[in-house]
């Protein structure tokens, strides 16, 4: 199904957002949240797992429901997971499509990654004290 | 101990009531404060020590070897960019300032990934403003457009707006009117008296309809505009033009949206117009903070509010071009000095992925998702928290953060001056 | 100890009666003494004029609007850039310069003393953070209480002592100079997008007049014994006609004070228009310096207007909107909760535009028409009338009739119908100028007695020495030269200390903020008046503990404590 992404802010999310190792950081931010005849339409039920792929990127999410959201629309919590498609390109103004980008979404069965993992993938080295 | 007055340092909202409770060197209780004032002042997972990346994992490094081999690797750059700044004081800023001057870098702050585009805008056209109080004491119409208040600035309907008493306005609820415009029916949504849902990417043209009917030319309005009836537009426009005091604040609905800057010259100019009938204010909602004061730091040592460039000399300006986003895009930078911020979980990660290849350092207390992608990390004292100095509110009104406990981390602009002292002693200058 | 000798000094200093005599002026940790040791360091002047540090009475500098005129306009920034060389930082900006632009241009032109013109209270903290960061000038606030609500209301009340113990409060809790009042009562009015007309209009709400507020903020200034006097943007800035205004405020002022005037009104420029409309404006110079010079209880600023391209700034929020609607410029506001506004445009002032023209002209003529020149100082207003880097022209052009004359040639046509300027014959002279751009100043800020804008013995030890040989050069024909003469010091000195040389900054600059605390008995201090207390705490968005501004913001402050008859 394609949608359009936006993110944004979320209580949980800055709540949590100085502890981004942590499970709880991992839970708020890597939510799909989407109008609840989309997820009927996707054939699947809150809590399952989508595939949300970008033209830059790939991510594995949870869902949730949220009456707010538009249908053909979802919304993911500003953060790495969101980060993780969301492309570079700034148009001249030195600000990412942030909210708008085109997503493709299927569900799956694959796990949520964690913080770390998405870190490595693009390079980087998880740090466990 | 109780510490009253406390200013919360998370948010642009800098609340300045918040009541601290302080047993030894933690803090045990939050009054007044959000639950967002909450966890941070409550808040644990500092990083211990500086580390340093090795091949297969990492070492603790001591304080002066990290501040020497940052040093270094900034005096080595090509290319360096210094990034972040948004969750410090000014003192930290403007010494962040003074090194990129220095060393011929590029800094820019969170507000690239933020306000930025509202700045550009403003710079294009201007900015009718005020300070929260203004907006507390007289507004009785408030228009939340494409913010989401209750999430990311949980108090600033309580403070300051919604369900502020005010001076003109005594019984807050009864004598304001709130609008709230967005494409998701939010939280805020449901405790407007109006709510306009408008299609994905159709600020702007919602905006020009509005103009056009402020100023009388409501006959080119079609019956539709982005998913909002004329009539609603129309009701919209009246309710704005009877005000007494009207008061726009936007958010990232509008400056990340298809249109950016555009969207909020718009924005602007539709308060510009209906200050023709009466006063009208339009303001952003700041994220960090002090991302504002990071703007105030750059404008009055290099003019420009971010983004900007020394590798001329001069100081040069251009987003889209010196914009830390775009510079890691292109893979630029050959050294990045990030400070109080996180472009590991809040840039795009085919961005952030340069930051890994080249040596980042990160200056910051938590362990965050920069921590992965950084050579070296150097924890410090959280300004507001372990550390005081001055933060500006998203009006720009300059409140001095305190300090509630002392810990023994240093404060970053200490490490920074070291730096920024060390690199002086090896470019001899 | 630090000694320096600077010889053969060619001196003018009016506040002593100095005039173009050469001597040798010794110094002592930073102080001017009677004599130095033989191991001072020399300084030869070589003849050439040598001055007290210059001082702006009137000037935007630092804080919020400044700022925010600086972040609006990258088009000014890339008008002036400079980058870092020596002990100078790098500046951007033309008439908005960063602060360190404003710092070195001001001590290369010689100018050691700066009053920036306007400070909100609440915003404070930032105006005292930019002083810092304007490193070669002592720094003053003046500070905003136009539209402050605690203010109005003791007025309304006829509260003298109250209206004294708030400005005492407020100029103590925000190290503040002196009061400053801009478009009083307007300001509070532009809250609700209103302006007020005259100065017998009530204030909406408040049920106050502008000359009422005038009236007992100057009662309140003589009570503290502030070193300066009320500091005045008159009402209705920039309207035609608005000389009514400007008269009728002068008429309203007392005699109060011996040491200096009881009434400081700036940029007056702005305040002397004639006519009804921008059609038929007219110059009322004359009219405006008929009544200064019958009121020594008046001292005013020319806010001379220069032509090119600058920014209006103020705390006068409806004027600057008034400007919006004629320019369609960018506009910016921002009104400051309980206490003032502010608004900011660019604007380019235009020999095409017959306005501008009659503008440029009777600032000149204040100047030319005042007899005396220690009541009516050099100043733009910076950068509202012209970027403060402009004073040589204007020194110039007072002293040279066949300047102004080259000049008025070049103006539209119709500024001689409008005008006197052309059939004004005065020409100034050296010590006239050292009275505008010094001496004046330090008299009408009470800054002499902080030992500011003269050479005396114990004086501060800022001295300008510019290229200027004053008797080899006639200023009325050899006008170049003097610009040129007053564009760069061969030597700025500041506290004894060189900072600038031949137009270049040659050190860090470590400058002083002066600020006043007056006393006041324990049992009128609105600390103690729960009333006071309580409105705070209800209507600010800051809570009173975190208002003041803490003495780190003030490096190297200087406290002047006032015994008043409180």
């Amino acid at each position: 199904m394609k949608a359009i992404l936006n993110t944004g802010r979320t209580v949980p999310q800055g709540e949590a957002v100085e502890h981004k190792a942590s499970p709880t950081y991992r839970a708020v931010v890597s939510v799909c949240y989407m109008n609840p005849v989309d997820l009927m339409e996707l054939g699947i039920t809150e809590g399952a797992h989508v595939a949300v792929t970008s033209r830059t990127g790939r991510i594995v999410l949870t869902t949730w429901t949220s009456e707010g959201v538009s249908r053909g629309e979802i919304f993911v919590p500003l953060g790495p997971y969101a980060n993780h498609i969301i492309a570079p390109e700034t148009h001249a103004t030195g600000m990412p499509d942030f909210k708008g980008e085109t997503v493709d979404i299927v569900p799956t069965d694959e796990p949520v990654k964690d913080v770390g993992s998405l870190m490595e993938e693009i390079g980087g080295l998880r740090y466990d004290h | 101990m109780i510490i009253k007055d406390v200013v919360c340092p998370f948010c642009g909202c800098l609340c300045d009531d918040l009541d601290v409770e302080v047993e030894g060197q933690k803090v045990i209780k939050v009054q007044n404060g959000c639950a967002l004032a909450e966890a941070k002042f409550t808040g644990s997972g500092r990083l211990p020590a500086p580390i340093r990346r090795t091949p297969t994992g990492w070492d603790d490094v001591s304080y002066d070897d990290a501040i020497r081999e940052t040093a270094e690797i900034l005096v080595a750059a090509d290319r360096p960019l210094l990034y972040g700044w948004s969750s410090t004081h000014g003192d930290a800023q403007s010494m962040g300032v003074h090194i990129a001057e220095l060393i011929g870098g590029v800094i820019d702050n969170t507000s690239t990934v933020c306000h930025g585009p509202s700045i550009l805008a403003i710079q294009e056209v201007g900015h009718p403003g005020c300070t929260l109080g203004q907006v507390k004491n007289r507004a009785d119409v408030i228009v939340y457009w494409g913010c989401n208040p209750t999430e990311a600035h949980p108090r600033h309907m309580s403070r300051y707006t919604t369900f502020a008493t005010g001076f003109f306005v005594p019984e807050a609820q009864k004598d304001r009117t709130v609008i709230v415009v967005d494409t998701r029916r939010t939280e805020s949504a449901e405790i407007a008296d109006e709510f306009i849902r408008i299609e994905r990417g159709g600020d702007y043209e919602v905006l020009s309809a509005l103009r056009a009917i402020v100023r009388g030319k409501g006959n080119v309005v079609p019956k539709m505009v982005a998913g909002v009836s004329r009539e609603q537009l129309f009701r919209v426009a009246e309710i704005c033009k009877k005000a007494k005091f009207g008061a726009i604040f936007f958010g990232l609905g509008l400056t990340m949206s298809a249109g950016k800057y555009k969207n909020v010259r718009n924005a602007i100019e539709l308060t510009d117009e209906l200050n023709r009938h009466t006063k009208f204010t339009i303001s952003p909602l700041r994220g960090h903070g002090n991302v504002y004061g990071s703007n105030e730091v750059f404008t009055w040592i290099t003019g420009y509010p971010y983004a900007v460039d020394f590798s001329r000399g001069i100081a040069f300006y251009n987003p889209g071009e010196t914009t830390a986003v775009d510079i890691l895009r292109r893979g630029e930078c050959d050294a990045a000095l990030i400070v109080a911020s996180d472009p590991g979980a809040h840039f795009p990660h085919a961005a952030a992925a340069h930051l890994a290849k080249i040596p980042t350092v990160l200056i910051d207390p938590h362990m965050t998702a920069t921590t992965p992608l950084c050579r070296i990390q150097i924890p410090c004292t959280i300004a507001g928290i372990d550390a005081e100095g001055t933060a500006y509110r998203m009006d720009g009104v300059p409140i001095r953060y305190r300090k509630v406990i002392t810990s023994s981390y240093p404060d970053d602009a200490d490490i920074l001056k070291k730096i920024h002292d060390r690199i002086r002693e090896v470019q001899g200058s | 100890m630090t000694e320096l000798l600077v010889k053969n000094a060619c001196v003018i200093d009016p506040l002593n009666g100095i005039l173009l005599e050469t001597m040798d002026i010794p110094v002592r940790d930073g102080k001017i003494v009677s004599s130095v040791s033989s191991a001072a360091d020399v300084i030869d002047a070589r003849g050439c004029l040598t001055l007290p540090g210059g001082i702006d009475s009137h000037s935007h500098v630092c804080g919020t609007k400044v700022n925010f005129g600086r972040y609006m306009s990258p088009e000014d920034m890339r008008a002036g850039r400079t980058a870092r060389r020596g002990k100078m930082h790098v500046t951007s900006g033309y008439y908005v310069p960063t602060t360190f632009g404003n710092s070195y241009r001001y001590s290369t032109m010689g100018y050691t003393t700066v009053l920036e013109g306007a400070m909100a209270p609440l915003e404070a903290r930032h105006t005292h953070e930019e002083f810092t960061a304007t490193p070669h000038q002592d720094m003053l606030a003046n500070t905003l209480f136009d539209g402050n609500w605690a203010i109005m209301e003791s007025v309304r009340e006829r509260d003298f002592k109250k209206t004294a113990a708030i400005v005492a409060w407020t100029l103590a809790a925000v190290k503040g100079y002196s009061i400053k009042l801009t478009n009083p009562g307007g300001t509070e009015a532009w809250g609700w997008g209103d302006d007020l007309s005259s100065i017998h209009d009530p204030v909406p709400n408040f049920n106050v007049t502008p000359a009422e507020i005038i009236a007992a903020m100057i009662e309140a200034n003589e009570l503290l014994g502030l070193p300066h006097s009320v500091h005045l943007h008159c009402n209705n800035l920039g309207k035609p006609g608005n000389y009514r205004t400007t008269l009728e405020t002068f008429d309203l002022v007392p005699d109060k004070n011996n040491a200096r005037q009881t009434l400081y009104a700036t940029h007056v420029q702005f305040h002397a228009y004639g006519g009804t409309t921008w059609r038929d404006i007219n110059s009322k110079a004359e009219e405006i310096t008929r009544s200064v010079n019958a009121k020594p209880q008046i001292v005013m600023d020319m806010g001379q207007i220069m032509f090119g391209r600058t920014m209006t700034m103020t705390a006068d929020g409806p004027m600057e909107f008034n400007l919006y609607c004629l320019h369609h410029n960018k506009w910016s506001n921002h009104d400051v909760e309980l206490e003032t506004g502010s608004g900011i445009i660019p604007v380019l002032y235009s020999k095409k535009s017959l306005v501008n023209c009659v503008m440029w002209a009777i600032g000149l003529e204040l100047a030319l028409l005042t007899k005396d020149p220690y009541q009516c100082l050099l100043a733009t207003d910076n950068p509202n009338g012209a970027p403060f880097v402009k004073y040589p022209e204007i020194i110039g052009l007072l002293m040279s009739r066949r300047y102004r004359d080259e000049e008025f040639a070049t103006l539209h046509e119709g500024t001689g119908q409008r005008t006197a300027i052309a059939s004004i014959d005065r020409e100034m002279d050296w010590n006239e100028i050292a009275v505008m751009t010094r001496a004046g100043q330090a008299k009408a800020l009470g800054m002499a007695a902080q030992g500011k804008g003269h050479l005396g013995e114990g004086a501060e030890a800022d001295i300008a020495i510019y290229p200027i040989r004053c008797h080899a050069v006639d200023p009325a024909t050899e006008y170049r030269k003097v610009v040129e003469g007053f564009q760069k010091t061969m030597f700025t000195i500041k506290r004894g200390r060189v900072v600038a040389r031949d137009g270049e900054v040659i050190v860090e600059g470590a400058n002083s903020t002066f600020w006043v605390n007056p006393s006041v008995p324990e049992d009128l201090s609105v600390r103690n008046d729960p009333e006071f207390v309580r409105k705070f705490r209800e209507y600010y968005t800051v809570r009173m503990d975190n208002y003041p501004v803490q003495d780190v913001y003030l490096p190297r402050g200087k406290c002047i404590r006032t015994e008043g008859a409180l």
